[in-house]
């Protein structure tokens, strides 16, 4: 009993950890970025700037995150009576699903300068990490618009149990692997330059995390190993397990928003996997064509929930 | 060659190594830890039996 507190305790205080690590801004002197109606972007400061500086519209380059090269026209800059708050005006609408990055040139504040600022404005944070998890869940599914995992997608989804006890496992696994090439990718390969190895480190990852969970597993809860049976070595040879880290990689996510798009991605899975065994299993029993039973008629099935899955692309949540 | 290349590779190979080598560990001490004892009965019996399948 005392070791359960001990290990959930430990468990809220790395959550809390992570929360707090994805909500504070990069700068010690910024308080606050955020949007304001279809065109402005408000920042916050902790102290009073210089009207002088403030004022100059080439002390700012603001610009979208995947194209740092188009810098987006400011066309009015504007500071509040109590000079603490800067209210930027842009020509265009800011498409406001990517994180915007505000840099600010030798920040003034009497007479001191406060050095120069690269800041991001997102959206509502915990907004954000839920379009991410839905996101991968469904509007993005790995299986039915990427067509990725397709293996054993078809090679589990017979029976419903068997696809449940996949999709749950393959989950795990995800986050488990998922975490740890993020931590990888952002604390080894990249300070040492090494981001061209990544495939070869993620592929080593999925395998130490799927061996990891076998041996663990077979000791703690060994019914919950037979039934897992063959499908948790099968997971190594699953390709979404590889895409996840692979995407975080190269958006750059930070720890939270990768666990949402591993777990979404995970869930997305067992979401695909449960409505393709329900239909097989109705399958089973239906009137197919010879030449179509088995593995064609569930190469159709899947095909229509593709296009179904059709009706969610271009969706976006807040 | 480049020496900044050299550099890159041997660099990689040693942290590469070190990853490689940290995880192992980790695997066998998991692998240790929460080792399952196997009846070595059951091994004797295969051995025995026509193992065709």
């Amino acid at each position: 009993m005392k070791k359960a507190n001990f290990y959930s305790g430990l468990l809220a205080l790395l959550l809390g950890v992570l929360l707090l690590s994805g909500c504070e801004t990069e700068h010690r002197f910024i308080k606050k970025v955020s949007f304001k109606g279809g065109n402005q972007i408000v920042v916050v400061f902790a102290g009073p700037v210089d009207q002088r500086w403030a004022e100059n519209r080439d002390n700012y380059a603001v610009y979208e995150k995947p194209d740092p090269d188009i810098l987006l026209s400011i066309t009015e800059v504007q500071l509040s009576q109590d000079r603490r708050t800067v209210t930027l005006t842009f020509e265009d609408e800011l498409n406001q699903d990517q994180p915007h990055i505000v840099s600010m040139r030798q920040i003034m504040s009497e007479g001191r300068s406060l050095g120069t600022a690269i800041v991001t404005a997102k959206k509502l944070y915990f907004g954000h990490l839920f379009s991410i998890l839905i996101g991968a869940m469904i509007i993005h599914n790995f299986v039915f618009t990427k067509y990725l995992g397709l293996c054993v997608f078809f090679g589990t989804s017979q029976k419903k149990s068997t696809a449940v006890g996949m999709g749950i496992t393959f989950t795990i696994v995800m986050v488990a692997s998922a975490m740890m090439s993020w931590f990888l990718y952002q604390f080894v390969l990249k300070p040492f330059r090494l981001d061209f190895l990544q495939i070869i480190v993620f592929i080593g990852l999925v395998s130490l995390s799927v061996q990891a969970v076998d041996t663990i597993l077979r000791k703690i809860n060994p019914v919950l190993f037979k039934a897992f049976g063959v499908y948790l070595v099968l997971v190594i040879a699953n390709c979404i397990i590889l895409a996840v880290p692979l995407i975080l990689a190269d958006n750059e996510y930070n720890a939270m928003e990768s666990l949402m798009l591993a777990v979404g991605a995970g869930t997305g899975f067992l979401i695909a996997l449960f409505l393709m065994s329900s239909v097989r299993e109705k399958l089973e029993i239906a009137n197919v064509p010879p030449t179509y039973r088995g593995l064609p008629i569930a190469f159709v099935v899947a095909g229509l929930f593709a296009l179904a899955f059709m009706g969610f692309s271009g969706m976006s949540i807040f | 060659m480049d020496p900044m290349l050299i550099k890159l590779a041997f660099g990689g190979l040693a942290v590469l190594g070190c990853i490689g080598l940290i995880f192992g560990i980790g695997l066998g001490l998991a692998a240790h830890k929460f080792a399952v004892e196997i009846n070595p009965k059951i091994e004797e019996v295969k051995e025995v039996l026509a193992g065709a399948q």
